[in-house]
């Protein structure tokens, strides 16, 4: 276990390396000039100039590199030269809105889901189950940011439950402007898991062991709940895991539509005005989120399955 | 289980008998009849403008009323059924292709063009979609076959994989080894013998990525990142729905069923298509 | 911090108007059931279509950061709200035009430093003038200050600024905008010349209390402000770059003020939700379509020239702008010295006369491009474009492209025609900026080179005479637009919402001037 978990991390640690350098290479590649962008028409030539130095990007590219990861041994990000402030700074206060934007998402998702695939797998081929099916299968649909609109007009403007825009203050105000982006954004994986949970569940209650729990009598309810759901949800851990990187992206839609700080928004603003250290910032942040989580799903799916170690 | 002429009929039969297959066959032949037939189907030219008529609620002539520009919002999502098959189509097969290509590769081949294999997927699904898009989009500009191109690459892994662990799994099957042991040129083992099972789960799992396909394809359209104006993409009506909710809800409507209907068309189908083809596969996706 | 002040009572009207307010706010009727009125406990919550950038005015990156600097520190004189151009005294007591090159000015004695960095002297409005146009700060924004030699200070809060040559926009830009804020040396100093996103000393009737970056800017009064008490105990900026958003949330109660896209006015004009209010102001932007005079496929004018005649304006505004603006003659916009009564070409599409001179060029089977931005209004105005030019058999395909590559069309080889819009300050100088012959390769990406033209610009600015400048910004666009790369759409609107408790005090195109927000 001990081995696998070393030679799993390992290789996160190597997709982490490949990816940002990919990412590095691309981003380089791509037309705009930061300093004119960020600057504005009205820059002199000096501090362009100056800039352009300050960020390296007179350089060579494999220079640029080199230059990056050397920083990155050190723990430093760079500085983000447009307002003086580190990027290790400005992308860590980011990641949390985004942080409990995803964890809220999976939670609700998550529980719901696993409940409806779970109850449709206790009634196989009922009218419940096959509303629930096409439900669910209709969520999976809905792109986020349409979800992610429409929600706000409903339960913000019209009904007035929850507030519209923004991230809140205190921990209960934090809560309540968590809530729409969070079905937004979590709608579309309420079905996925569900249909994951019914699938497995289904296939679970179909052997042996489950089979002899019911042959001892034991109550069907208990059967469900103890043996059948808890086997049934080890899918469930590896799509969350793999979930984190999806919901990265979708936390993008949310962001936008709600006016939400986030890891997603800084994404786009830093490409769009191509301000490399805060892009390399947050790519490095969102995939190494990224990489870490497969890596523990498959860690948490290998200790309680032991045949997944061999697999990987 | 090479499949003859009698045992694709087998399947269509197999599906057909089930109602959700029927109901996802139904839907979806609806959607590729549409998009072949678009231009003899639609009332009014899909990029017609009148700009008089702009943002029209429905009535008899324009079904889901007109956009901005006055087009004939019902003309436009009958015509983007053709761009989103368009996408989906090449993107779907060219990710499954090249998945199918590389995961064999990776499952029969050497333990290190494995590892290589298996760190090439894991690099792409790593970034966040949008991240990628954004970069590639920047890159070369946005058009249709920038949208393809996107959508494959980040698809290839989610193949590459499964077909990697079903070659795995037939590599030590008692009848791959039977053939081994027989002399057969690995070209045969994998052309004849293995290829056509992973074809089988591979096209299950095509079947129920094209709607994901299609709801990425409206994501990059939100992000001014999809076709290029006029065409008619379910995700540019999406998009000029989402500017213009407050005039008129008709487009994101007009937008949006169509990417619901597909969903649950290619779902039900891809569905009811593993329990005819392969009842073993519920767990796979 | 204790400074000392010689004047400290609290201005009479201040305090009248501070107790209107309370007596306001008391009969202020709530909705039941509505989640938050935004107006209500002296907050006022504004949107900004971003986020702040820099706390130093040298280094401000235009509206977005003007919008706080405005209000945390002091000018000589400030925009005046209302729907005419012109300013007020703020931190000058005294200020007047010696002669062309010499304004003489005497600051006020009641203007303090927080942070212990004391009151407001002459040397501080010099070093904050003369840091702009100094080589070593690499101000962005240093063309606002023009030709300023020095500031002369002759006592301890009078002085003298001292250009080097005329210049007009001194009253319209550089004294009122962005370079007009008055820093305190002292502190400015004390941390190396630079301030980034912390102040170091404010003397505005506002402080900067917080900032939580891309979620929101605080700013709160001033306890020691001695001028005019602002209305709001608290003000909220918070950046939202969508305006769909921006509007949903003032509907939800959410925003006290906001711009409004073009879209909605028909909608607000019916009338704005929670007793809001709506007031449609002009803007001074200009959007126009672009062609690029060194592409090998325009090089031939009667071709530019059927593509001018053949885009209708007036069709490209109703279907972009929902025909809530008027079309444009130029580049400056109404109210401005300079802004030609109409253009050369009119803004009705005549196909025939395009046909004519498509014809007369000679050129067959034209394919172009057109670049834009990837906004739904660019984009719907690129596709009437498309769809009008096709009409006399020109084929244009739409490029649209993200933010980042579009404004970094200047290294584009292959830019053929754009839909472009700059941004534009009070004063015509400022337009011509970009059409120059030393802008080709930066901001000119028609790369339009006029010797007349470039004359034009330079020697206008200096120019007192306001109809003489007149004359000759005008005669500049002709120019532009007899070249033929150059087809003239709108300076586009300013609509604006705000709701039932606040009286918003606005430049004349809609900007803010938070300062003078008041309660109704």
């Amino acid at each position: 276990m001990l081995l696998y978990a070393t030679r799993r991390f390992g290789l996160a640690l190597l997709i982490l390396i490949v990816a940002v350098t990919v990412m590095f290479l691309m981003i380089r590649a791509v037309p705009g000039d930061p300093v004119q962008i960020m600057l504005g028409p009205r820059a002199t030539p000096e501090l362009q100039a100056r800039l352009t130095a300050e960020l390296a990007l007179d350089q060579p590219i494999w220079k640029q590199l080199l230059i990056f990861y050397g920083n990155l041994v050190q723990g430093d990000l760079g500085i983000d030269v447009f307002s003086g402030r580190s990027v290790t700074a400005i992308v860590f206060e980011q990641l949390p809105h985004t942080l409990a934007l995803i964890f809220a998402s999976i939670l609700w998702s998550a529980l719901l889901g696993i409940g409806l695939g779970a109850y449709a797998a206790a009634h196989p081929n009922t009218l419940i189950d096959r509303i629930a099916a096409a439900l669910s299968v209709s969520f999976v649909a809905a792109p986020a940011f349409v979800v992610a609109l429409l929600s706000l007009l409903i339960f913000a403007v019209h009904l007035q439950w929850f507030p519209a825009i923004g991230a809140g203050e205190g921990f209960w105000g934090r809560l309540d402007h968590l809530v729409l982006p969070a079905f937004a954004i979590g709608l579309s994986w309420v079905g996925y898991i569900a249909r994951l949970v019914r699938a497995s569940m289904l296939e679970v209650m179909g052997e042996s062991h489950i089979r002899t729990a019911r042959a001892f009598g034991i109550h069907e309810r208990r059967v469900v709940m103890v043996y059948a759901l808890r086997i049934a949800i080890l899918p469930v851990v590896t799509v969350i895991g793999v979930g984190m990187g999806f919901l990265l992206s979708s936390a993008v839609f949310a962001e936008i539509v709600f006016a939400r700080p986030g890891l997603g928004k800084l994404v786009i603003d830093s490409i769009t005005t191509r301000n490399y250290p805060i892009v390399m910032g947050s790519v490095l942040i969102s995939t190494g989120l990224f990489v870490v989580s497969t890596a523990l799903a498959d860690l948490i799916n290998a200790w309680l399955d032991p045949r997944a170690r061999t697999a990987a | 289980m090479a499949k003859s002429r009698s045992e694709l009929g087998q399947i269509v039969t197999g599906v057909a008998r089930d109602p959700l297959g029927l109901m996802g066959l139904i839907i979806v032949g609806t959607i590729v009849f549409c998009a072949i037939f678009a231009y003899w189907i639609v009332p009014f030219d899909p990029v017609g403008m009148n700009i008089k008529d702009r943002l029209q609620g429905p009535s008899w002539t324009h079904l889901l009323g007109t956009d901005q520009l006055g087009r004939d919002t019902f003309s436009r999502v009958i015509a983007g059924g053709q761009v989103a098959l368009q996408v989906a189509l090449p993107a779907v097969f060219g990710a499954m292709a090249i998945g199918l290509t590389l995961g064999m590769i990776a499952g029969y081949g050497p333990k290190w063009l494995d590892n290589l294999l298996m760190l090439f997927f894991d690099t792409i699904r790593s970034f966040p979609t949008v991240m990628f898009a954004l970069a590639v989009v920047a890159l070369v500009g946005p058009s249709l076959q920038t949208v393809v191109f996107v959508v494959m690459a980040t698809s290839i892994p989610t193949y590459g994989r499964v077909a990697r662990t079903q070659t795995l799994t037939l590599r030590n099957s008692e009848f791959i080894l039977a053939e081994r042991s027989m002399g057969a040129s690995m070209k045969r083992i994998l052309g004849v013998h293995m290829l056509p099972n992973i074809v089988g789960v591979l096209a299950v799992l095509a079947a129920m990525d094209i709607p994901t396909v299609i709801a990425l394809e409206a994501g990059l359209s939100f992000l001014g990142l999809g076709v290029k104006p006029p065409t008619p993409s379910w995700g540019a009506l999406l998009k000029d729905g989402y500017s213009l909710i407050r005039q008129t809800p008709w487009l994101v409507v007009g937008g949006g069923l169509p990417i619901i209907l597909a969903t649950l068309g290619f779902t039900f189908l891809g569905e009811s298509l593993r329990d005819v083809v392969d009842p073993k596969l519920r767990k796979q996706r | 911090m204790k400074i000392e002040w010689t004047k400290t009572a609290l201005g009479r009207r201040g305090f009248l108007k501070g107790a209107m307010a309370l007596g306001a706010a008391a009969a202020l009727p709530m909705g039941l059931g509505s989640r938050a009125m935004a107006a209500e406990g002296g907050t006022l919550r504004v949107r900004s279509y971003g986020d702040m950038q820099s706390i130093d005015p040298a280094f401000s990156k235009g509206v977005i950061d003007e919008e706080i600097h405005a209000s945390i520190y002091n000018k000589l004189i400030q925009y005046k709200p209302g729907r005419e151009w012109d300013w007020q005294m703020d931190a000058a007591a005294m200020i007047e035009q010696g002669d062309d090159t010499h304004i003489k000015f005497a600051l006020r004695d009641d203007i303090g430093f927080t942070n212990g960095f004391g009151a407001m002297t002459a040397e501080d409005v010099k070093f904050s003038f003369e840091r702009i146009v100094d080589e070593a700060t690499d101000s962005p924004n240093k063309p606002d200050m023009g030709p300023l030699s020095h500031v002369e200070v002759t006592g301890e809060r009078e002085g003298t600024i001292v250009l080097k040559e005329p210049f007009a926009p001194l009253w319209s830009i550089a004294l009122p905008y962005i370079t007009g804020n008055i820093v305190s040396k002292k502190a400015w100093e004390a941390a190396g010349g630079k301030a980034t996103t912390d102040p170091l000393a404010e003397s505005g009737p506002y402080l900067r209390d917080s900032w939580s970056p891309k979620e929101k800017t605080v700013l709160k009064r001033n306890p020691d402000w001695k001028g005019e008490a602002p209305a709001w105990d608290t003000i909220e900026i918070l950046p939202i770059d969508d305006e769909n958003t921006a509007e949903i949330a003032f509907e939800a109660g959410e925003l006290d003020f906001t711009r409004v896209s073009l879209g909605s006015v028909e909608r607000y004009r019916a009338g704005v939700p929670n007793g809001g209010t709506l007031l449609e102001y002009p803007s001074l932007y200009y959007a126009w379509l672009g062609m690029n005079l060194d592409h090998p496929k325009l090089q031939n004018k009667k071709l530019r020239q059927a593509i001018q005649h053949a885009i209708d304006v007036p069709s490209v505004l109703e279907a972009a702008y929902f025909g809530a603006v008027e079309p444009s003659t130029g580049i400056i916009a109404p109210g401005l010295a300079g802004h030609r009564p109409q253009s050369l070409v009119p803004p009705q599409a005549d196909f025939a006369k395009a046909a004519e001179l498509l014809a007369e060029s000679g050129e067959t089977n034209v394919t172009l491009k057109l670049d834009t931005l990837n906004k739904t209004t660019f984009t719907t105005a690129a596709q009437v474009i498309q769809a009008t030019l096709a009409q006399i058999g020109i084929t244009v395909e739409v490029n649209v492209l993200e933010s980042g590559a579009f404004w970094a069309s200047a290294d584009n080889e292959d830019l053929q025609l754009v839909l472009n819009r700059y941004s534009m300050t009070p004063d015509p100088y400022y337009a011509t900026s970009w059409f120059t012959t030393e802008q080709v390769g930066h901001w000119n990406w028609e790369q339009f080179s006029n010797e007349e033209f470039d004359k034009i610009h330079a020697e206008a600015s200096q120019l007192t005479d306001l109809a003489k400048r007149d004359e000759m910004y005008r005669r500049a666009q002709d120019l532009m637009e007899e070249s033929g790369a150059y087809r003239f759409l709108t300076h586009e609107a300013t609509p604006v919402i705000h709701s039932a408790g606040i009286v918003p005090a606005l430049r004349p195109d809609g900007l803010a001037l938070l300062r003078y927000f008041g309660k109704a």
